[in-house]
């Protein structure tokens, strides 16, 4: 693919990255309570989560059930490094990355040479699949009693030694500083030709490979990335809360993960980190409402999307767009 | 002259109806050749071969002495084969722009966004590269089309009834701009209904009936062709000197 140049920023866009990077920085500075920081952290590995979901399900249009099986992988990948070989979370975690990549391009290999109906059941296939597996290789996985014992290592400094990253506050800056690169990778990949292949690819793909574009190929690094970052997710997570079991397979994650993608804004950048930070607190904010947290959960899911159909982050800027100067209007 | 896309004993048997059966063409540059037949004959079939979107049961389709049938879609198009559709595909939500740069991304040009103005501007849609394909009227989205594969910088480039559905204004603009990408030394493989296009623009004429070649040549020549005549009106005729296939829009199958 030939090189483009990349489009005009937006004038506001330079001020308003300082500005929300000071904020999530300084959270941790207003923020004392424990529980708050840890949805904050959560929220945090859910947006790498929803990141890598939304270059598959939002930039190249292919609906993946496969992501919390790679969320799982990498977990089970750096745990399983941490405790046969003593490998901290600083080298498990771009393993995990690696490894869930290379078994997304082995699947991919395969599954995506298939679209619609069939593409989606070969991804919850393999789901299947990989749940069965760390649930019966007991020797390896320890089956349903999990990998516990999973800690946070320190991070060693030249000159300052070695900072110790295990309480919620410190863990807080590896996560953010985690997402914050996941939204610039994401943001540079989107922004070059290959992004520009991916939108051509989800907007008509038999014109696109008409015109020379490879479905297949762009399909290919849109998948491999989003596996891998949710492969580093699941590491981040795993030494996080210390245990890795099966139950990271369930379905329940990957329903969750789409929600905060297509709810968020798929095919934007922004989108599903609003939808990530948003269905990480919102669930908490409703265990006031007691028995009927759910309902009320499943409430604003329905009416969400009915009314916004797009995505939460049209709407917000349509009503936001009205109150900067003129020149400073664009949609996302 | 040497040909730059030939077909060789093309056969295409899906199950159990045969699409093509035997069909040769070769097509030089600078030249329009006009695939007719009615419907069902198997011209759209033709370009999905040519294209790589359909393998051929039997035969070969060689671009530049080279066997092309087996590529993928997409690198057939890299090659310097593009095609339109029968019908209308573009980038629907998309600005002209971003839809036009598609193939000339994908044949790696040094500057694609100049590629892709070009040829927006010789398609005359160079005005309108800010709206979103799909505000554009229907005639302005075949013109589109042709943009969009033109900036895949082609060396032979297949039209899939371009001036279905348009007027005879639209119609003649297209007679035009077909006529000037032949002198800028395009190899056109035409497929086209309104008689009146095909007969004013193609250096040569292939007609298909069910799938086989029924007549080859000049446009004159084919035009009262027997085989021809008798395709299209579906009886044959008393006087085959006296009746021709007629140019204008409603000379369809």
């Amino acid at each position: 693919m030939a090189d483009i140049k990349p489009k005009p920023r937006h004038p506001l866009a330079p001020a308003a990255t300082a500005l929300v990077l000071l904020a999530l920085f300084a959270l941790p500075q207003f923020v004392r309570n424990e529980y708050l920081l840890h949805l904050c952290i959560v929220s945090a590995i859910f947006v790498i989560i929803a990141l890598g979901l939304n270059l598959i399900v939002g930039y190249v249009g292919q609906l993946s059930l496969a992501h919390a099986a790679f969320f799982a992988l990498g977990a089970y990948v750096s745990a399983l490094l941490f405790i046969k070989f003593k490998w901290s979370m600083w080298i498990g975690l771009p393993a995990a990355a690696l490894i869930t990549g290379i078994i997304a391009f082995a699947l991919g290999w395969v599954i995506l040479r298939v679209r619609g109906h069939r593409f989606v059941i070969i991804t919850v296939a393999f789901a299947e699949i990989m749940k069965l597996v760390a649930t019966n290789w007991i020797d390896v996985t320890r089956g349903f009693m999990g990998l516990p014992g999973l800690t946070i290592p320190a991070l060693y400094i030249p000159g300052l030694g070695a900072i110790d990253l295990s309480s919620k506050e410190r863990f807080y800056y590896v996560a953010l500083t985690a997402a914050i690169l996941t939204f610039w990778l994401c943001a540079k990949l989107v922004g070059s030709s290959i992004g520009r292949a991916f939108v051509l690819v989800r907007e008509n793909e038999v014109l696109a490979e008409s015109l020379g574009i490879s479905a297949f190929r762009y399909c290919m690094i849109a998948f491999v990335a989003g596996a891998a970052m949710a492969g580093a997710a699941g590491s981040l997570y795993g030494h996080y809360v210390g245990f890795v079991s099966p139950d990271l397979f369930n379905f329940s994650y990957v329903t969750i993960m789409l929600i905060m993608v297509i709810l968020g804004g798929k095919g934007t950048l922004i989108g599903p980190v609003l939808g990530a930070v948003i269905f990480t607190f919102l669930p908490e904010l409703l265990r006031e409402a007691s028995h009927y947290r759910m309902v009320l959960f499943a409430a604003i899911l329905i009416l969400a999307t009915m009314f916004m159909p797009r995505g939460i982050i049209f709407p917000l800027v349509e009503h936001l767009a009205p109150l900067l100067p003129r020149a400073w209007r664009k949609k996302p | 002259m040497s040909a730059l896309l030939e077909v060789k004993n093309v056969s295409v048997r899906f199950g159990g109806l045969m699409a093509l059966k035997d069909i040769g063409l070769a097509v030089c540059a600078g030249e329009v050749l006009s695939v007719i037949g009615p419907n069902g004959a198997g011209k759209t079939t033709l370009f999905n071969v040519i294209t790589g979107r359909v393998r051929p049961t039997t035969g070969e389709v060689l671009f530049r002495d080279r066997p092309i049938h087996l590529a993928p879609a997409f690198r057939i198009a890299q090659m310097g084969v593009v095609r339109t559709f029968q019908k209308t595909e573009v980038f629907g939500v998309l600005p002209l722009m971003e839809g036009v740069l598609a193939g000339a991304l994908a044949r790696g040009d040094t500057d694609p966004e100049a590629r892709a103005r070009e040829a927006l501007e010789t398609v005359g849609l160079a005005a309108k590269m800010h709206l979103r394909a799909d505000q554009l009227s229907y005639g302005d989205q075949r013109l589109l089309e042709i943009a969009q594969a033109l900036a895949a910088n082609p060396t032979v480039l297949l039209l899939d009834e371009p001036a279905s559905g348009m007027n005879h204004q639209e119609s003649a603009q297209i007679v035009r701009l077909i006529g000037e990408l032949r002198t800028r030394g395009f190899a056109i493989v035409l497929v086209e209904h309104n008689m009146h296009v095909v007969m004013s623009i193609s250096d040569r004429v292939i007609v298909l009936n069910y799938g086989e070649k029924i007549a080859e040549g000049a446009p004159e020549t084919v035009r009262a062709d027997r085989n021809v005549i008798e395709a299209y009106l579906g009886v044959q005729p008393p006087d085959a000197s006296s009746t021709t296939i007629s140019g204008g829009a409603d000379a369809v199958a």
